[in-house]
């Protein structure tokens, strides 16, 4: 049996070559590094080199103590989950709204040109839109025009910790409600078109047959694409922006409210040197992300019987 | 046809009408307006600009900003790293990538149930910032050119989306090309790259983009400035944005220049836009054909 597996192998020699490269460049860039998480139960100085990571000496859960008794460990936290949830309670039904709404119009060239424009900010950096940002939320920028106008006062929104959830929020929604509409448009493509003719014929306005025929028809879409936005929950949603907004949007203005688990991590040990303790805070948020992918492909296989793996 | 249906529109479908149009109006606008009036802002006298004002024309127009952005080599050569990076890095990107699915794709590959199993646990769990880092650092990545291709070579998610895509090519292709004593190398790059296009282009849309926005590399993986793109050096001025604009605006009441590092950067952004809106209307198909690949795999 196993002289068989050799043999197979052997006859495939070529085409395992093609896979090995990949495995081999897995193992260096995937796998090495979650080895290297062992040093978040050690005293770990990046000068003791990579062979340190196991030479060093156990501490223990020392680490993890240590971040969760950091006076800052509940503002990270609070951060990390109120700026994730809001993103998905906000951002998610959008993209559903937007691809109903585009299906109504019957010109089909405003259709196309009003969807391909729509997802264009997707493909933006968010340097970018933090460079919009800069434009459009300063003091003498486009929205404290408009409040100027209505006879309020001008405000400080990029640096005032109030404004910095609702700009996450709306960047997040203004960059990927567009993309996430593609999904969602192409799940209405595939519903039976006679279910739409049937139903004119019986009378029904085209708001009954969104809600009848549309919106069940889009249901199981709406599910895949909600577990894969729950599974991501902590990266900030599907495409994961909790990283980049509080980067590049946080500042010393709004720091209590935009500093999250995964910049306090690189703040502390790329930029304080402390490897061990960050590689702990990091592993933290890693293990809640793991779990919750885990949870929502449960809870898909249970539901649509097919999970993501 | 079309006219007795519409006298046999009701009432409330003319209103949905209405509203439909109005949504897709402002979303068109919201879609457009940041990318219109940025541009136009790099057209406008940097100082004056700072005075707010301007929404639909420059004010006090000028090419300074254009001028100030490509004499500074600074920005120079934050061009020629990025051109560089997107170029070499997507290529290779798209031939290792493709390279290793394609032998994936093949049913009967001894080990291909743990191969499968091996990239889809790295997909999802991931040793974090620091432990890569630590590695990077370890096999001397850091402060190089090769940071910037070497890790990002395979691409998980489109590894799974180009295994489903070779798999759902004829077989027939493959087994001519061996009978006419063709091997593997061969019938890759004759065969199958050939009739790959759509593939391909997909994978090499996705993967320029995410060169030519990426800063996070250079931000935490490189020191050495004449290595950093240009994304990275816009996101340098936006972070330090607050500051510096106070005391542009303090040292211009005194000076003759008129742009600020705001105005160069509105240059700069305009910059990294363009090619993105140029390309963007001729790779619609692919694009789209992207993410439902994408989906069906998801």
């Amino acid at each position: 049996m196993k002289a068989d597996i050799f043999k197979i192998f052997w006859k495939q020699r070529r085409l395992q070559l093609f896979v090995l490269m990949g495995m081999a460049f897995l193992f260096v860039f995937n796998y090495l590094p979650i080895f290297g998480i062992i040093m978040a139960f050690k005293n770990y100085k990046l000068s003791s080199g990579v062979l340190g990571i196991f030479t060093s000496p156990f501490v223990g859960l020392k680490n993890f103590k240590e971040f969760f008794g950091d006076y800052k460990f509940p503002f990270l936290l609070r951060n990390t989950l109120v700026l994730s949830v809001a993103k998905l309670v906000f951002t998610f039904p959008l993209p559903i709204f937007l691809a109903i709404v585009l299906n109504e119009v019957r010109n089909a060239k405003v259709k196309r040109v009003v969807q391909t424009v729509s997802y264009l900010p997707y493909f933006i950096s968010w340097v970018i839109v933090s460079g919009f940002c800069q434009i459009f939320l300063s003091m003498n920028g486009v929205f404290n025009d408009l409040f100027a106008a209505m006879g309020w006062q001008r405000m400080q929104l990029l640096t005032g910790s109030q404004f910095f959830r609702i700009i996450a929020v709306f960047t997040a929604m203004w960059k990927e409600t567009g993309w996430w509409t593609i999904i969602f448009l192409a799940a209405i493509t595939g519903i039976d078109t006679s279910q739409y003719e049937s139903a004119q014929i019986d009378g029904a306005t085209r708001l009954q047959r969104i809600a009848y025929i549309t919106m069940p028809g889009i249901l199981p879409t709406i599910t895949v694409v909600l577990i894969l936005a729950l599974g991501n929950l902590i990266g900030g949603g599907l495409s994961g922006s909790n990283f980049e907004q509080s980067y590049l949007l946080g500042n010393t203005g709004n720091l209590d409210v935009s500093e999250i688990i995964q910049t306090y991590v690189l703040e502390i040990g790329l930029s304080q040197g402390r490897y061990a303790y960050a590689t702990a805070a990091g592993l933290f948020q890693s293990i809640i992300s793991f779990t919750l992918v885990l949870v929502s492909n449960f809870v898909a296989k249970r539901i649509s019987g097919e999970g993501l793996f | 046809m079309a006219k007795r249906l519409k006298i046999r529109q009701p009432f409330s479908d003319k209103i949905l009408d209405i509203f439909v149009y109005i949504v897709i109006a402002i979303v068109f606008v919201t879609s457009v307006y940041p990318f219109f009036l940025a541009i136009v802002l790099s057209f406008n006298e940097g100082l004056d600009g700072m005075l707010g004002g301007i929404y639909l024309w420059p004010r006090k127009p000028t090419l300074e900003n254009y001028e100030k952005f490509f004499t500074d080599p600074e920005w120079f050569d934050a061009i020629l790293v990025t051109v560089a990076r997107t170029g070499l890095g997507t290529v290779l990107t798209v031939l290792f990538t493709s390279m290793v699915s394609y032998g994936l794709a093949h049913r009967n590959l001894a080990g291909r149930k743990f191969y499968m199993g091996v990239i889809i646990f790295a997909m999802y769990f991931s040793g974090g910032i620091i432990p890569y880092y630590a590695l990077l650092r370890s096999i001397k990545l850091l402060d190089s050119f090769l940071v910037y291709i070497i890790p990002m070579l395979m691409n998980l998610f489109f590894t799974l989306v180009a295994i489903s895509f070779f798999q759902s090519l004829p077989e027939e292709l493959e087994e001519a090309a061996r009978i006419d004593g063709a091997k593997e190398l061969g019938i890759f790059f004759r065969v199958i790259v050939p009739v790959s296009t759509p593939l391909l282009a997909t994978l090499a849309i996705f993967m320029a983009v995410q060169h030519w926005n990426s800063w996070y590399d250079t931000a935490f993986f490189v020191r050495n400035q004449s290595l950093a793109t240009l994304a990275y050096r816009m996101m340098a001025v936006i972070r330090k944005a607050d500051v510096r604009m106070v005391s542009a605006a303090a040292a211009g009441a005194y000076s003759t220049v008129k742009t600020t590092s705001m105005s160069v950067q509105l240059a700069a952004m305009s910059i990294a836009v363009a090619p993105i809106i140029f390309v963007y209307p001729f790779f619609q198909k692919y694009i789209i054909s992207g993410i439902t690949l994408g989906s069906v795999k998801a």
